[in-house]
């Protein structure tokens, strides 16, 4: 179902591509949720593909932390500059909701990438935030329970496991989260999931929240890292209580460092979300919407598994955010 | 002609130490008595107990003939003693006029609304430093810009406007150049010929002698000796600060 | 008769030559904005054809970034002014965001204005206890304040994201809303109110006793509490001041985010400071302005806004931050060795 939303949009976009060749001059401007990670590097280098291919221009503007009292001036700037339309991965759901309000009134289209505003359904006349064109992410409750399904399994069915978390509040993580326990409550009711800890996008803390944990809990067996970071830190919390071989640890998202973590036993598996096709079709739905085409309300990428089996073929590696 | 200021009997104990054991004396307008001393004869707690800072374990303070012991050091300043310590207690980064009027500053009234009136309290300073014989060429420049002997000036100008009758001054030379120090001892002078008494911490010889009509040495707590300048000489006063008696 | 000279030194010093050069180091900051706007203005024009300074939206949007950063740095111009610092701003900010958030969610979505200035009043009085606190740990317990506010910040933010239940509290109300992000005469309220509060605090520093107090305190404390002025009211008085103007940008930030975030003022923190030093603060204390400080938070906004409007890579803010910062106390130090200091 997905493929087909995915191909109708290319299909659409090629055709509008083909009619209409004097809008070569458009501007688009990618406001990540923070400048500084793989992912949104990785986004950033589909939608460059996508303005090439376009013929287009796509500026890459944003804060250095994923932080909405950042992330609002520089989107203040963006809206200044007046470009033809903005993809933005908002930092957060409700509070990003009245400064993206500027840019519609202010005849900019906005679609959201990664991350959504309000309910995340747009254009259906409910709510405050309904005025983006299209939510364009992975489906990211299907990867939390991907997550659960991989962890369950490794730990035949049974166990102790807690979800690693940045904050509440930020759509991606939180839709993670949910997955991951409502498939842990459906399919595994003898996986017990202890309480979230969050950690604020900081891997040192992530870390000793582990050894918290598991000081608490000595049977402890997964760990769901619900984004980079917080993977990052619970598999580096824990190698330092020795128990690699022990506990579980899935992450969420797949940088460079991810190979060496699966190839050593630290992380057992990622959830590599695709974000350079994320990035590709914000650009090409912002295209179409520029080109005066209806587009889809919401577009959903793809995951893929990696884990020992497939860390060193060339097929994933072309899934690994680069920087 | 009744003393100005009159101190009978006082004492001071902090704990099992007894700081100042009975001091007495007098000071009149126009004069300046010198109270002397080698460190921890008690000179400095004798003035914080006229000043209100400290309160006497035993002993009375009178300015013009009225008690003063036991009050706080705001009513005292109000009774009409300014003590300038060593430190001048300035705001550097004050013009004269706010450092005259510091914690009293004068004020006027726009529309209800209260303001600072600077320039009243600037044109009052450069008159009261006149009467000193110093000009003020810039009153908006702030006291840092000002050379010792002008800073000591204001914290004196300070004094004669709000009409103290008596000035102590806490080793007004100390930390100063030579020709400064004949600044201050000339500020002395003016101050004297206004009529206000002052009382002068030292144990700088020299100071002692030119400014002093009285010197009272102070030794251990008691009064070693009371002698007019011209009745006595440097060493005199050096072996009563060392504690021989009379 | 009026002589110069007492027993034949001379007392004056050199006049004329040097407020010539004091006027201008005291204008530098103007000149540096004038010179950063001209900056950013020809480079908008020749390298992307539009411009910074002729459009109302641009000039908004950096005008509430400023006040933004003003907010917070009103109160804390005087606190640096009397010699002491607050760093528990940052969270006095979310704090009274916070309190003001959970008490309009919890009267419902169609809570009236009665209720939310009541809300706004408990949120002030949130950001006002921790002011309060500051104040009796530097003026009772005689803590320095860069310790004792580093630990009231601590406070404030554990305080904060226990009352929000550790997320952002979100609101959805209209009077906030339009509070937020409506104009009164045609101005942004958030630049409103930031513009009333920088003219009572500019009142307060350069015209009332507590203000030539608080210039005092900074250079000497010994003088003022010799001057009979009861110090420790007037240092808890500056305190909850800070933190109140803070807790006003609370009250501002979630009525433009329709949320309270613990974190509000937190990214803003290091900005308010730089922008009151910018100013002609001084870490001793004795020295700063308000309008310096209104000068500094615009200067800073106008670096942040116009680089990413330029196009240019948003990192250069925080180089160009530093660089301005150390100008400023390069100027301040300039202008000691000119004027003399004490002889």
């Amino acid at each position: 179902m997905k493929n087909l939303i995915k191909t109708a949009v290319f299909a659409a976009v090629l055709g509008s591509a083909g009619a209409v060749q004097a809008q070569d001059d458009l501007r688009i401007t990618l406001i990540p949720g923070l400048t500084t990670d793989a992912f949104y590097i990785t986004m950033n280098r589909g939608a460059q593909a996508a303005a090439d291919a376009l013929g287009i221009t796509v500026d890459f503007q944003g804060a250095e932390e994923f932080d909405p009292v950042l992330q609002t001036p520089v989107l203040d700037a963006v809206i200044g500059r007046g470009p033809d339309a903005i993809l933005i991965a908002p930092t957060d759901s409700v509070q990003m909701i009245e400064p993206l309000r500027r840019a519609s009134e202010a005849g900019i289209p906005v679609i959201t990438v990664d991350t959504f505003i309000d309910d995340g359904k747009y254009q259906d006349g409910a709510g405050d935030g309904d005025f983006p064109f299209s939510y364009i992410a992975s489906d990211n409750t299907a990867g939390g329970r991907m997550a659960a399904r991989y962890m369950a399994n490794q730990m035949g069915g049974e166990g102790k496991v807690y979800v690693s978390n940045v904050r509440p509040g930020i759509s991606t993580t939180d839709q993670r989260e949910e997955g991951f326990k409502a498939e842990m409550a459906e399919s595994f009711p003898n996986v017990e999931v202890l309480g979230t800890q969050y950690n604020e996008n900081d891997a040192s803390l992530a870390a000793s929240q582990f050894q918290a944990v598991l000081a608490r809990n000595p049977d402890i067996s997964g760990v769901f890292g619900a984004n980079l970071f917080s993977a990052l830190g619970a598999a580096n919390g824990v190698e330092s209580a020795n128990k690699a071989d022990e506990v579980t640890v899935i992450a969420f998202d797949a940088p460079t460092s991810i190979v060496n973590n699966i190839s050593s036993g630290l992380v057992d598996a990622a959830i590599a979300q695709h974000p350079a096709e994320i990035g590709y079709y914000g650009v090409m739905t912002a295209y179409a919407v520029l080109t005066g085409n209806s587009v889809p309300v919401s577009i959903g990428t793809g995951f893929t598994v990696i884990d020992a089996n497939n860390v060193n073929d060339d097929a994933t590696a072309k899934f690994i955010y680069s920087e | 002609m009744t003393a100005l200021l009159k101190i009978d009997g006082l004492r001071k104990r902090f704990g099992g130490n007894e700081a100042v054991k009975n001091v007495s004396f007098e000071v009149n307008p126009g004069e300046c008595v010198v109270l002397a001393g080698d460190n921890g004869a008690g000179k400095s707690t004798v003035i914080k107990m006229i000043s209100g800072v400290y309160q006497p374990t035993d002993g009375k303070v009178y300015m013009n003939g009225a008690l003063l012991t036991g009050k706080t050091p705001e009513a005292v300043r109000t009774a009409g003693i300014e003590t300038i310590y060593q430190d001048l207690a300035l705001a550097d980064n004050l013009d004269p006029g706010l450092n005259l009027y510091l914690g009293r500053e004068a004020v006027k009234h726009v529309l209800g609304v209260p303001y600072l009136d600077r320039r009243k309290m600037r044109e009052d300073a450069a008159k009261v430093m006149l009467s000193l014989g110093i000009v003020v060429p810039d009153p908006t420049a702030p006291v840092r810009e000002m050379s010792g002997g002008q800073r000591q000036a204001i914290a004196i100008a300070r004094a004669i406007h709000w009409q103290a009758g008596i000035v102590i001054m806490d080793e007004p030379t100390a930390a100063l150049g030579v020709p400064e120090q004949r600044e201050v001892m000339a500020l002395i002078e003016r101050l004297k010929k206004q009529g206000v008494g002052i009382i002068l911490i030292s144990h700088n010889l020299p100071d002692i002698f030119a400014a002093a009509d009285r010197i009272i040495v102070l030794a251990r707590g008691v009064v070693a000796g009371e002698r007019r300048p011209a009745e006595t000489n440097d060493e005199e006063i050096v072996r009563m600060m060392m504690g021989a008696t009379l | 008769m009026t002589d110069n000279t007492v027993n034949g030194s001379n007392t004056n010093i050199k006049p004329g030559g040097t407020s010539f050069v004091r006027s201008l180091l005291n204008a530098w900051s103007w000149l540096f904005l004038i010179l950063i706007l001209g900056f950013f203005e020809i480079y908008a024009q020749t390298q992307t054809g539009s411009t910074l300074l002729f459009r109302i939206y641009n000039l908004q949007a950096i005008s509430i970034a400023a006040s933004q950063i003003l907010l917070l740095g009103l109160g804390l111009t005087l606190v640096i002014v009397a010699g002491h610092i607050d760093l528990s701003i940052a969270f006095s900010t979310g704090f009274a965001a916070v309190v003001m958030a959970l008490i309009v969610r919890t009267a419902g979505a169609d809570a009236d204005w009665v209720t939310v200035i009541l809300a706004m009043l408990a949120g002030l009085g949130a950001a006002a206890l921790v002011g309060a606190v500051n104040g009796w740990l530097v003026a009772i317990l005689n803590v320095p304040s860069f310790i004792g506010t580093l630990g009231t910040y601590g406070i404030a933010r554990g305080a904060a994201l226990i009352v929000a239940g550790g997320a952002t509290v979100s609101i959805r109300n209209d009077h906030t809303r339009a509070f937020g992000n409506g104009d009164i005469l045609g101005l942004p309220v958030p630049l409103v109110v930031a513009a009333v509060l920088t003219l009572v605090c500019h009142y307060l520093l350069k015209h009332t006793r507590f203000g030539a107090h608080t210039y005092a305190l900074g250079a000497n404390r010994a003088s003022v509490e010799r001057a009979g002025v009861n110090v420790k009211k007037h240092l808890i008085l500056l305190f909850i001041l800070s933190a109140f103007t803070a807790g006003i940008g609370g009250l501002i930030y979630t009525s433009r985010f329709s949320a309270g975030a613990a974190n509000a003022g937190e990214p803003i923190l290091l900005y308010a400071v730089a922008a009151v030093f910018i100013g002609g603060a001084s870490l001793t204390g004795g020295q700063g302005t308000i309008t310096g400080t209104v000068i500094g938070a615009f200067i800073i906004a106008v670096i942040q806004f116009g680089l990413v409007f330029c196009g240019l890579p948003p990192y250069w803010q925080f180089v160009a931050v530093g660089l301005v910062i150390i100008v400023a106390v390069l100027v301040d130090q300039s202008k000691d060795r000119l004027m003399g200091g004490k002889s």
